[in-house]
């Protein structure tokens, strides 16, 4: 009986009507919402901004003069060219030098052998280390040397 | 790093805000508060997308950062303002009436509701105002389920009990009202 008007009453009360929340308010509360909004379109934005700034500072120096810097241009292709072909040129001039005579060639190696014996000389000789005889104990090796 | 997806607020306050907004006035029982934390509540989560990963339940969620916002603003006015508040009368969280005996009923049951606790207030709006489950009551509130069973009991009893003569009397028109509709069919 008391659990029953419980219920009663409890629904009384949940069925009374409550205010609505004020229609202006919405717009109101969204822009200040939207506004705290830490947004990445805005950064997306200023980078944007920041090119076309580049973009459009390039062109107020390009613009006004598009013959100069075309010319400019060209002369720069030119001297690529020319540096190209010329690296090129010198390989063939090389391989086209005429051979050496015989007397060249032999005071050639006169040379190469005289620097030989000179670089000879002045190397340290190193002594050539005892071979190991394998098999043997010890003691019979340094007979052997001996001997 | 993943960036979390940025809420839509707009969906969000299409989808809560009305809940928010009685909530708020039944604590705070000034238009002006309510519309300045419901405006912080909706600031907060615009500012922090991490805030709503996660939640399973958004209307719980954001009724706990509105409490929250509310206790911190009740804290800040102090007492003194609250009792002069008191005195100043009490704005009602329910829609005007035209039937007389409705308008007076829902002006008591706001006073009424204006006597309790802030705590047993809460708990018992949102379950009858709120259609909040208790679990989902003490999720919002940060309170145990049992807790919020126990003070929606109290508050209950306290409503009942400051509101019985209005109450019975209503009752009993209704009966009358029923009755008198039942004869008026009969013949």
């Amino acid at each position: 009986m008391m659990n029953e008007e419980n219920k009663q009453f409890e629904q009384r009360l949940s069925q009374q009507p409550v205010k609505e929340v004020p229609p202006v308010w919405r717009a109101e509360i969204l822009a200040a919402a939207r506004a705290a909004q830490p947004a990445p379109q805005v950064a997306r934005v200023a980078k944007h901004s920041f090119l076309s700034t580049i973009n459009a500072q390039l062109s107020a120096v390009l613009w006004p003069h598009p013959k100069a810097w075309a010319g400019l241009a060209a002369v720069w292709v030119g001297i690529i060219v020319l540096n190209v072909s010329t690296q090129d040129r010198a390989v063939p001039r090389m391989e086209r030098a005429e051979p050496a005579s015989p007397e060249m060639v032999v005071e050639l190696r006169k040379q190469q052998k005289l620097y030989a014996e000179l670089m000879g000389m002045n190397e340290p000789r190193v002594a050539e280390r005892p071979k190991d005889v394998p098999g043997r104990p010890r003691t019979q090796r340094v007979e052997v040397l001996v001997g | 790093m993943k960036m979390p997806a940025r809420p839509d607020i707009a969906r969000l306050y299409d989808e809560h805000a009305q809940a928010l907004f009685v909530f708020l006035l039944n604590l705070t029982r000034n238009e002006a508060d309510t519309r300045d934390l419901l405006q912080e509540v909706f600031v907060k989560i615009a500012r922090d997308a991490e805030l709503l990963e996660g939640v399973r339940e958004e209307r719980a969620f954001l009724i706990r950062l509105a409490h929250n916002a509310a206790i911190d603003l009740m804290r800040r006015r102090g007492t003194r303002e609250r009792t002069k508040e008191h005195f100043a009368g009490v704005v009602s969280p329910f829609a005007t009436a035209s039937d007389p005996d409705e308008k007076t009923f829902r002006r008591e049951l706001a006073e009424a509701l204006a006597e309790l606790p802030e705590e047993q207030r809460a708990v018992a709006h949102l379950k009858l105002w709120g259609g909040l489950t208790f679990e989902a009551i003490a999720e919002a509130l940060e309170i145990p389920p049992n807790t919020a069973a126990s003070r929606y009991r109290y508050a209950l009893d306290k409503l009942r009990e400051r509101l019985r003569p209005l109450y019975e009397e209503m009752v009993l028109a209704d009966g009358h009202r029923a009755r008198k509709g039942r004869r008026q069919n009969d013949e």
